[in-house]
């Protein structure tokens, strides 16, 4: 029998699940999250998790992780004691910066704290030209200065970061070079590995970002391996990666900052997935937590890509706030939305829900643990969509009074009742996350209106049918085992790396050759990278280039062919950039010169087929009763029927209104929609037009 | 229709919408635009108006310059161009600078919007132009005329049909004719995108207008800045400030009337406009004057017709501030972006704790012109900032552009698709100026063209000569400088030969301090020592600090 194993660290739990492949069986453990050392919980997770369902360790053929570690370390800056090493002249690009601000009204913003400080950014001489030539040769005097220096000032990591090292590596190798001859162990990291891209201030932070976080990605990683060999689990381990693909450990140790904001990566995987099976390829998939509500946009599997994104911002939904990397991530946007958002007047004395939030503690007002704020969650459990002894399968009792009493605080500004202000409360929130999703769709061209959202979280579920009504999203999916979709996830990554070159040119002056050597050498390392996962046939290598048109300051993504390229292909590219600029713009500007800036190589091993999953029937009664409930679109609440998900049966389906309860969400089914068991387990929502007026 | 008509819930439903909308008009004109400083650094505007042309809404993007002259621009081409007088279909645009934002290379493009046959609001929005013809952008010109192409208020889209006329017109006369023109393509996709999601918010609300709705954001937002107005203690504060203009230094003098619920402000004794391009228009003035007054009373309300209400500011016709046609506009940033010192001058004798030092508000325009060693001509042009003022209750922030809001560009960008070579960028110790809180430190930076023949630098630099003030006993930042390798020094906004070779070194203003200096913790001055900000010489001459 064969096995896949995937561990998950949450804030809270950390999530281990063992997929048996031939069978679909899904089993499931979950540990609270441990600190400092999330590894213990890991160990512990696994244990048990062998334990239970008595699997042989023998019999798991690849072990898939995913860590928030690097995030949180960037965020709570509990980083190593980083030093830089720079161009002469340069030493500041972190501190300087783009020179702008990222909220025009407020005076007393603050700039991220950089992650070396000024003192501990040395100087050495040397200088490159932005096509790699030689302006002043290195000064290995200064680089061996420079490593004496940080040594004394007892830093633990060091980046080296040369201005257009991109262009050419041998004086950052050089630098290393000195440096390890007279400082043998300290970990370097080198920013024509990390993030050959053009742009100092955002190749700086990308690679003394890698060096922070290095020390203790190490660490971890190794731990996690001996004790994983400890209890004879000795498959591959590969990790999760922003990119929503994965790597083994040895890629994960060099490039630990590949790591960052990779959480969510398995969530969206998933969603993709149980749109997949329900026969959906474009997806909304939607994810509704406590505090936040994440969403992103999928066809046919493929994610939308970014290299511009950003971690430990100074304020969480300020955009510009935080520290840049240069590191593919899931174009992806996070709003301050959850269960546990707050509902308050504005500066203007209009109502309004989140971004602040309760989180878990001290929670909702119905948590009944201190908190006396209204928030969505209290909203919801008044309007009668949560059952108050069924929280959590039943594991909490919520408070209705006291859900009451802190939305009646507000009635007045929020509708006159409390279940007007309650209905106020899940209005806005609902607008507000379909508001962030419109713009989002809208800043990268697309229409949404074709596509399906799929819910995950806790609360996703609850406003899924609502904000697909803002939409104009006719369907909504509900997948099952939500609570553990994000470990389902990444049961789907398969092993990903990608890599960049810069080189600027014009087109119509390109230099295939080398081109030709830059594709090489990336596709050479990536078949290495891939077979360091275990991965040795079904190599799949996907090339694309950053171009623009002359005097453009952003580029757009182009697809390049496969193979050597030759005279003749100057045209092919031509037509791909055309054919992608009509794509995203609507039309192209025949006669203005084009011109390349990045080339890039994304190198996939086979992508994991997942088994249909055998979900356990329960035997109860799918119908457990009846409760009153006040529906959005309503004026007075209406009996809605409820229903145990568990009971179920495949194929069989219901009318709304009702309310369809599991252990970790609830599914809201508003009158005028009809909610369907698919094949696949998951539940399908569809509005019928003209049901509800 | 009025207030009462709309719960607060569904106001604030309602109010997001538009707000939603008009984010989603920006990001299709975003997305389209071919002009990188409209990408890249969000320099352009997108709105809503309602029938009279107030507006009701705007996206959160770019810089004051362009936010608030939007607003008031739109009204001309009501009065001009009645709802009852246009059709579905039709658009139209202007780029004069007494009617928009103050020089030829702002374009702005108006479309009304029809629901079921009645013209019920304008789309509206800014963007800068690649090229408007004339001379390039710069301060040099004498008159408008030599600037560009002045476009009057006329029809760009008639019912659908793109004015063939205008577009020959323009064609002619840009240095970038596909990159300009395609640049009035996507400024009109970003207002159909907004009519088409207006449309259908109206339809999904029933909504048969806007007015009611209109009347209630408006109301809400001038309030709530009447509110904000209120609660500054009533009186008259004036300020004045000396920068370094053209080739003589201008006086910026404000005098801030404040009322129980409205304000005033007047540039009455500032100096006349001059014979070249850094003339503000009153619209201008009136964009970097709100401003700065939103940052300091009122920065939560949204920027809409209503808000703008309780603000009235005056400028005597032919004041540089109300500047008059013919005269030259282009560079006219280069006097409006200290308007805010003026303003936050005057109102720290009212609000000290809510507004900043000086700092060196006019960004560094920096244009090199010339052939690289290949034989191709170039032209680069970028923005760079000093250091901003410090705050009241923390140090102002190095090397960051206030009051623009515009971002820079790296070394390495500049170097690969330009013969400029940036051979130091660097923030500069002891730039900031003394105080309990530290003004931002500025940077320097050493420039060279590898090229075999002169190259043409146009310098558009200020506050070379009298530097940013401190404020509450802060000392000033520094002045900024600008010489050659040889030591000699350059006028600030002068042009010269960059001979192949010479190295030329820009060093900027940095902020002014905030508070006595002695009041300063001692923890933060050797931070500062520590971290090479501050030189323990310059700490022991300013702070009084002694090594212990």
């Amino acid at each position: 029998m064969s096995f896949a194993l995937a561990i998950d660290i949450g804030g809270t739990f950390t999530d281990v699940v063992l997929l048996e492949r031939s069978t679909g069986t899904l089993s499931i453990v979950k540990v609270l999250t441990s600190y400092p050392d999330p590894s213990d919980a890991v160990l512990d997770g696994t244990r048990r998790i062998l334990g239970e369902t008595g699997c042989n360790p023998a019999g798991i053929e690849r072990i898939l992780h995913g860590t928030t570690l690097v995030t949180n370390t960037l965020i709570e800056r509990k980083g190593a004691k980083t030093g830089l090493i720079t161009t002469d002249g340069f030493r500041d690009a972190l501190e300087i910066g783009r020179e702008g601000r990222y909220d025009i009204y407020d005076l007393w913003l603050e700039l991220p704290e950089p992650i070396v400080q000024r003192r501990h950014r040395v100087q050495v001489v040397e200088r490159l030209n932005p096509d790699g030539s030689v302006r002043i040769p290195l000064d290995e005097e200064s680089a061996r200065l420079a490593a004496t220096v940080l040594q004394e000032a007892r830093v633990d990591a060091l980046a080296v970061c040369l201005l257009h090292a991109y262009a050419n590596s041998d004086h950052e190798e050089r630098v290393r070079r000195t440096v390890q001859s007279v400082w043998p162990d300290v970990p370097v990291s080198c920013s024509h590995e990390v993030a050959p891209e053009l742009r100092e201030y955002e190749r700086t932070s990308t690679t003394v970002a890698n060096a922070y976080v290095q020390p203790l990605a190490d660490r971890y990683l190794r731990r996690l391996e001996e004790g994983l060999r400890s209890q004879d689990l000795t498959a591959p381990l590969h990790i999760m990666l922003s990119n929503g693909g994965s790597c083994s450990t040895e890629t994960a140790r060099r490039f630990p900052i590949r790591l960052v904001e990779s959480g969510p990566c398995g969530g969206a995987l998933s969603a993709a997935e149980w749109g997949r099976q329900c026969g959906i390829s474009r997806v909304l998939a939607f994810d509704m937590g406590g505090t936040t509500a994440k969403a992103i946009l999928t066809d046919g599997g493929d994610f939308p890509i970014t290299t511009e994104s950003e971690v430990a911002r100074v304020y969480r939904f300020k955009k510009g706030s935080g520290l840049p990397l240069l590191v593919p991530v899931l174009d992806m946007i996070e709003i301050g939305a959850g269960g546990g958002s707050v509902a308050r007047l504005n500066d203007l004395g209009l109502p309004a829900v989140g971004p602040e939030s309760a989180g878990s503690s001290p929670g909702p007002a119905c948590y009944d643990r201190g908190g006396g704020e209204p928030t969505v969650t209290d909203a919801d459990l008044v309007l009668g969509f949560l059952d108050p002894n069924h929280f959590l399968g039943g594991e909490m009792t919520l408070d209705v009074s006291r859900a009451r009493d802190s939305i009646a605080s507000l009635a007045d500004s929020f509708g006159g009742s409390v279940m007007e202000a309650a209905r106020g409360i899940h209005r806005l929130v609902n607008e507000n996350m379909a508001n962030a999703a419109r713009v989002h769709a809208a800043e990268r061209g697309v229409d949404i209106r074709p596509y399906a959202l799929v819910a995950t979280g806790g609360a996703g579920p609850v406003h899924a049918t609502g904000v697909a009504r803002l939409l104009g999203l006719p369907h909504v999916v509900v997948p099952p085992v939500a609570g553990v979709g994000s470990a389902y996830g990444l049961l789907l990554a398969p092993i990903s790396f990608d890599f960049a070159r810069t080189r600027v040119g014009r087109l119509e002056q390109l230099d295939v050759e080398q081109v030709n050597s830059l594709y090489g050498e990336m596709e050479g390392e990536g078949r290495q990278v891939v077979k360091e996962g275990g991965v040795s046939d079904e190599i799949q290598v996907a090339r694309t280039a950053d171009m623009r048109y002359v005097g453009q300051g952003h580029e757009i993504r182009v697809p390049i062919p496969s193979g050597e390229l030759n005279q003749g292909s100057r045209e092919a590219i031509q037509a791909a950039f055309d054919e992608a600029y009509r794509k995203a713009f609507g039309r192209i500007c025949d006669g203005v010169p084009v011109e390349s800036v990045h080339w890039r190589v994304t190198v996939t091993g086979p992508k994991p087929v997942p088994p249909p999953l055998r979900v356990a029937a329960d035997s109860e009664s799918a119908v457990k009763g009846v409760r009153d409930v006040l529906f959005v679109e309503g004026t007075e609440p209406v009996e809605a029927t409820i229903y145990s998900r568990y009971a179920l049966n495949r194929e069989s389906q219901l009318f709304g209104p009702a309310i369809i309860e599991e252990a970790e969400s609830t599914t809201v089914v508003p009158p005028g929609w009809v909610a369907r068991v698919h094949a696949c387990g998951a539940l399908v929502l569809t509005h019928e037009e003209g049901d509800d007026g | 229709m009025g207030e009462m008509e709309y719960d607060g819930v569904t106001l604030e439903v309602l109010w997001s919408r538009l707000i939603s909308i008009v984010n989603e008009q920006a990001a299709a004109l975003m997305h389209a635009s071919f002009t990188t400083v409209v990408r890249e650094a969000g320099d352009l505007s997108a709105g809503v108006f309602d029938k009279q042309g107030r507006m009701l809404a705007q996206a959160v993007t770019g810089t004051p310059g362009h936010i608030n002259t939007m607003a008031t621009c739109v009204a001309h081409f009501v009065q001009r161009h009645p709802l009852e007088s246009l059709k579905p279909g039709d658009s139209l645009l202007t780029n004069d600078p007494w009617l928009g934002s103050g020089h030829l290379h702002d374009i702005t493009v108006v479309t009304p919007v029809f629901h079921r046959g009645a013209g019920v609001a304008w789309f509206a929005n800014t963007c800068h132009a690649m090229d408007i013809g004339g001379r390039t952008l710069g301060a040099g010109a004498r008159q408008v005329f030599e600037e560009g192409v002045n476009l009057p208020i006329i029809h760009l889209f008639r019912e659908g049909a793109i004015n063939e006329d205008l577009i020959s017109i323009l064609r002619a006369n840009v240095r970038e004719p596909d990159q300009v023109v395609g640049d009035l393509y996507a400024q009109q996709a970003g207002n159909d995108v907004g009519a088409e999601k207006l449309l259908a918010m109206m339809d999904e609300y029933a909504l048969e207008d806007l007015e009611g709705l209109a009347e209630a954001i408006l109301d809400r937002s001038e309030a709530a800045t009447r509110d904000a107005i209120e609660a500054v203690p009533n009186g008259r504060y004036e300020d004045a400030i000396e920068i370094d203009g053209f080739d003589e230094p201008l006086m910026i003098r404000a005098v801030i009337d404040i009322g129980d619920r409205d304000l005033v402000v007047d540039y009455e004794g500032s100096s006349p406009q001059v014979g070249w391009g850094i003339n503000v228009v009153y619209n201008y003035t009136h964009a970097y004057t709100t401003y700065p007054l939103k940052c300091a009373i009122s920065p939560s309300v949204p920027n809409n017709e209503g808000s703008f209400r309780p603000v009235k500011v005056t400028a005597p016709e032919g004041c540089i501030l109300n500047a008059q046609f013919p005269c030259a506009v282009g560079a006219r940033h280069l006097v409006g972006h200290f308007l805010s010192q003026a303003v936050f001058g005057a109102l720290s004798k009212a609000i000290p704790d809510r507004v900043i030092a000086d700092g060196s508000a006019g960004l560094w325009n920096t244009q090199l012109e010339g052939v690289d060693l290949e034989g191709r001509r170039f032209a680069y042009i970028f923005f760079s900032a000093g250091g901003m003022g410090a705050r009241p209750t923390a140090d102002g922030l190095s090397a960051t552009a206030f009051p623009s809001g515009i971002r820079g560009v790296p070394a390495e960008a500049i170097e690969a698709v330009s013969p400029v070579r940036m051979l130091r960028r660097e923030l500069i110790p002891d730039s900031g100026g003394a105080g309990k809180h530290r003004g931002g430190l500025s940077q320097q930076m050493v420039l060279t063209v590898d090229s075999g023949l002169p190259a043409q630098h146009s310098c558009m630099y200020d506050r070379t000569r009298r530097a940013p003030r401190g404020f509450a006993g802060g000392a000033d930042g520094k002045a900024g400088e600008l010489f050659l390798s040889d030591g000699t020094p350059l006028a600030p906004k002068g042009t010269y030969d960059l001979q192949p070779g010479q190295t030329v070194t820009l060093r900027l203003p940095g902020g002014g301090g905030h508070g006595d200096p002695g009041d300063r913790l001692r923890s933060k001055i050797e931070e500062d020592i520590r971290q090479g900000r501050v030189t323990v010489e310059a700490a022991e001459r300013d702070y009084g600090y002694r090594a212990s």
